[in-house]
């Protein structure tokens, strides 16, 4: 007895030492490609730092604390109103009241309804601010920018989702056929994004493009879809649908693969097959993948770059310019490395709200 | 003492087999690819292949010499270049238009290589006036060049005679607004097709075709440390053009694939791009299934007062580090500079106009295809006064004169922010 209680602390020691051994590789890279460059992000973003001048001269970058960031976010004469963008702040003010509502009656999710009142409380609060009389933003296209790449996500994440979805349930089948459709989908993802980009923008071309050729066939006029304001931004989400759909069906079909099949048979009895099933056996039975889903396309799509990049260089008009492109453009075509670093943090930032959020999520499920 | 005398033999040696090791040029240029361009300089078509093939000949003929041609494309280029510089890895040599220069030079990123051209043989007294401004930042030069560029007509002749706009053999230009109105409306009468294409949606030829008509104004859109863009000039120089859209005449929803695309299928009677792509249309041509049968170049018309056209230059550039710290390797990267200049008549086949006075009095130029057409572009040739911000300027025009061609935002509300966001530029 004695001589276990003896050993115990060596062996927690040893014990630690292995851990450590086995961590070291994992911290050394994490501290050196991620948690250093993070660092030195923040540091940048609080300099006015020319990516030039200051790889000419290290002292040609200056201490500006925190004026990228206002820059970037605020401006002259700013006022705040609660009408200012009154289709999207009084929507955002009716699911706040309305999770606020349902939540007293107690009739869903808790942690779900608390998100949603938190989420439509800021955005009514946020989009209360604009120029007043005379006044200005400093930047005039950080917030489209912000606002064009939200848009993306709520049409990306959502889009591939269900798509994803429609596409595991029609190949969730053991034959060989399914086994070759699954690959085919599948193989759109292993493309690079210039690949894909220069596949749609040959298909979306309305001289020589698929589409048109089509259109033209039925006595259409061809779309010009990368330089039409209604269709540009369109266009790189039905892209960015079809290049990232292969790992959320891979998702999906692991996920339905784990429904058991006696749920089925049991369901079949009680006469509900097909659309019904899906309805209410593979749908309810998905929801923690659906959830998982849906957060990891939120914080792929925030980071969407080579799309409106390469597809429609951020036009028509800045219809598509999209954070990172800006966060491209400003570093290197304007050589703004502060400026651009300080954006950088505001994406880290919305970044993390999902990552915290999938986080929370995932614990609740666990519980 | 004898293992000093063996260590010194050793570093002897070593050092004799660095002499003998060829040094590495690593070159960066846009143009775009060519696989097997060769080393025949004189056969070659089109941008990438001509200038691929000189560097190929470079690499072959200058002695000790070895070049890489580093991957980069038209879009990033500069980006690229930058990031380069930043990781403190530039390119050891590298092509640099007229109008970025003043933004590398200004830091002192490049090497003022003035002092040492006569050590490759290039005498400067055979630069034009034009190529010599453009490679000067300051009282140095810090660049050699290799071109001349500008916008030109490219004209659809067939078309054009349908419409009945030919005259001796060549396309009767508009001389006003109206005018080119009218010779849209008749092109559209008579032939069913559009008068003019050019890129307005994606790279700026739009905001290059606006800049034109607003010299021939005699205007700019900056003067000093003051934006100037919402003029009376500008908007005539906008409405010229919007007035082809709003009839019909033109599609500014073509992007510069799409527009080229248009102009070979015979689509339309005009396009307005540079002259780079004079020698690969001419190639075109003679191809069957290329709707483009008879081919045209001419100068840019003047609309208003004065003539003018936009026009840049290509030039080669060599970092400023690598005279510093390497001369033997800067060295090498001038021979290479030379080489090309060397070849100057070969990269005119492209369609680029010579920087070389004895090149552009040869026949051997005076004959290349279509060459006589635009001999007076040179003379006509401008552009905005030299800023560091140039291609931040022009993103800024390219914006918002898309906001009005392709968003249908009001030309003096599009023109009013326009100006604001250059005076931003300019004030910081």
């Amino acid at each position: 007895m004695s001589g276990t209680i003896r050993h115990r602390p060596r062996r927690r020691i040893a014990d630690r030492h292995v851990a450590w051994v086995f961590l070291t590789p994992f911290l050394i890279v994490y501290v050196a490609f991620l948690v250093y460059p993070f660092f030195k992000g923040l540091w940048i973003s609080l300099h006015h730092w020319n990516l030039l001048a200051v790889a000419m001269n290290p002292d040609a970058a200056k201490w500006v604390g925190l004026r990228n960031y206002t820059h970037l976010m605020w401006g002259r004469g700013i006022v705040w109103g609660p009408l200012s963008h009154p289709l999207v702040q009084l929507f955002a003010l009716a699911v706040a009241v309305g999770a606020g509502l349902l939540h007293r009656a107690g009739r869903t999710n808790r942690s779900f309804m608390i998100t949603l009142i938190v989420a439509g409380a800021l955005v009514f609060f946020l989009l209360g601010f604009t120029p007043g009389e005379g006044g200005r933003w400093f930047d005039r296209r950080f917030w489209p920018t912000v606002g064009n790449t939200i848009l993306f996500v709520a049409l990306a994440a959502p889009g591939t989702t269900i798509a994803a979805l429609l596409l595991a349930a029609a190949l969730n089948r053991e034959t060989k056929m399914m086994a070759v459709f699954r690959s085919i989908f599948f193989l759109s993802q292993v493309l690079s994004v210039t690949v894909v980009t220069l596949i749609w923008q040959i298909m979306f071309s309305p001289t020589q493009g698929l589409i048109a050729n089509v259109t033209r066939i039925f006595g259409g006029s061809p779309i010009s879809w990368l330089t039409d304001e209604r269709f540009a931004m369109i266009a790189i989400v039905i892209t960015t649908i079809w290049w990232s759909l292969g790992i959320a069906m891979i998702l999906f079909l692991a996920g339905m693969q784990d429904i058991s099949a006696e749920i089925y048979e049991a369901a079949a009895l009680d006469n509900a097959r097909g659309w019904k099933a899906f309805w209410y056996i593979t749908l309810p039975n998905l929801k923690r993948t659906i959830t998982l889903v849906v957060v990891l396309q939120i914080i792929l799509h925030f980071q969407v770059f080579g799309q409106s990049h390469l597809m429609t260089q951020g036009g028509p008009d800045d219809r598509t310019q999209v954070l990172v492109r800006y966060i491209y453009q400003t570093a290197f075509r304007d050589s703004e490395i502060g400026r651009a670093a300080a954006m950088a943090m505001f994406l880290f930032v919305i970044m993390a709200v999902f990552s915290a959020l999938q986080f929370f999520i995932a614990r609740e499920g666990e519980e | 003492m004898k293992r000093i005398a063996l260590g010194l033999a050793l570093a002897a040696g070593m050092a004799t087999n660095v002499a003998a090791a060829p040094i590495t040029i690593n070159l960066a240029r846009f143009f775009g690819a060519c696989e097997n361009a060769g080393t025949d300089t004189h056969t070659t078509v089109g941008e990438a292949c001509i200038i691929q093939s000189i560097i190929n000949a470079a690499n072959e003929k200058i002695p000790g010499v070895k070049i890489n041609t580093l991957p980069t494309d038209w879009g990033n280029y500069y980006d690229h270049i930058k990031a380069m510089f930043a990781a403190s890895n530039p390119p050891d040599i590298f092509v640099i238009h007229r109008s970025a220069l003043p933004e590398f030079a200004s830091i002192g990123a490049l090497a003022d290589v003035g002092p040492d051209l006569k050590s490759v043989g290039i005498d400067t007294s055979d630069w034009t006036a034009g190529a010599k401004k453009a490679v000067t930042y300051g009282k140095h030069i810090y660049a050699v060049p290799m071109d001349f560029h500008a916008n030109l007509w490219h004209v659809n002749m067939d078309i054009m005679k349908k419409a009945g706009l030919v005259k001796d053999g060549k396309p009767i230009l508009p001389h006003s607004p109206a005018e080119l109105l009218a010779q849209a409306k008749q092109v559209k009468e008579k032939t069913g097709k559009d008068y003019l294409a050019a890129d307005f949606s994606q790279f700026p030829i739009g905001v290059r075709l606006v800049l034109s008509l607003i010299w021939q104004q005699n205007s700019n859109i900056f003067n000093g440390h003051k934006a100037t863009i919402d003029t009376p000039q500008a908007l005539n120089a906008v409405e010229a053009i919007t007035q082809l859209f709003k009839g019909g005449y033109a599609d500014p929803k073509l992007n510069y694939a799409d527009s080229q695309q248009a102009f070979l299928n015979g689509k339309a009677a005009v396009l307005v791009n540079g002259d780079w792509v004079v020698g690969d249309f001419t190639n075109q041509v003679k191809k069957p299934d290329v709707a483009l049968k008879h081919y045209y170049v001419s100068t840019f018309p003047q609309l208003f007062q004065s003539p003018a056209t936009w026009a840049d230059n290509h030039t080669w550039a060599i970092p400023a580090s690598l005279k510093k710290h390497d001369p033997k390797k800067y060295h090498a990267a001038l021979e290479v500079a030379a080489f090309i200049y060397n070849h100057n008549l070969d990269w005119a086949r492209t369609g680029h106009m010579s920087v070389r006075k004895s090149v552009l009095n040869s026949s051997a130029y005076k004959a290349l295809p279509h060459r006589s057409e635009y001999i007076d572009t040179p003379s006509i040739a401008k552009d905005v006064p030299r800023t560091v911000h140039y291609n931040k300027i022009q993103d800024v025009l390219n914006r918002n004169l898309q906001s009005i061609w392709l968003t249908g935002k009001d030309p003096k509300k599009a023109l009013a922010e326009a100006q604001s966001e250059v005076q931003d530029i300019l004030d910081q």
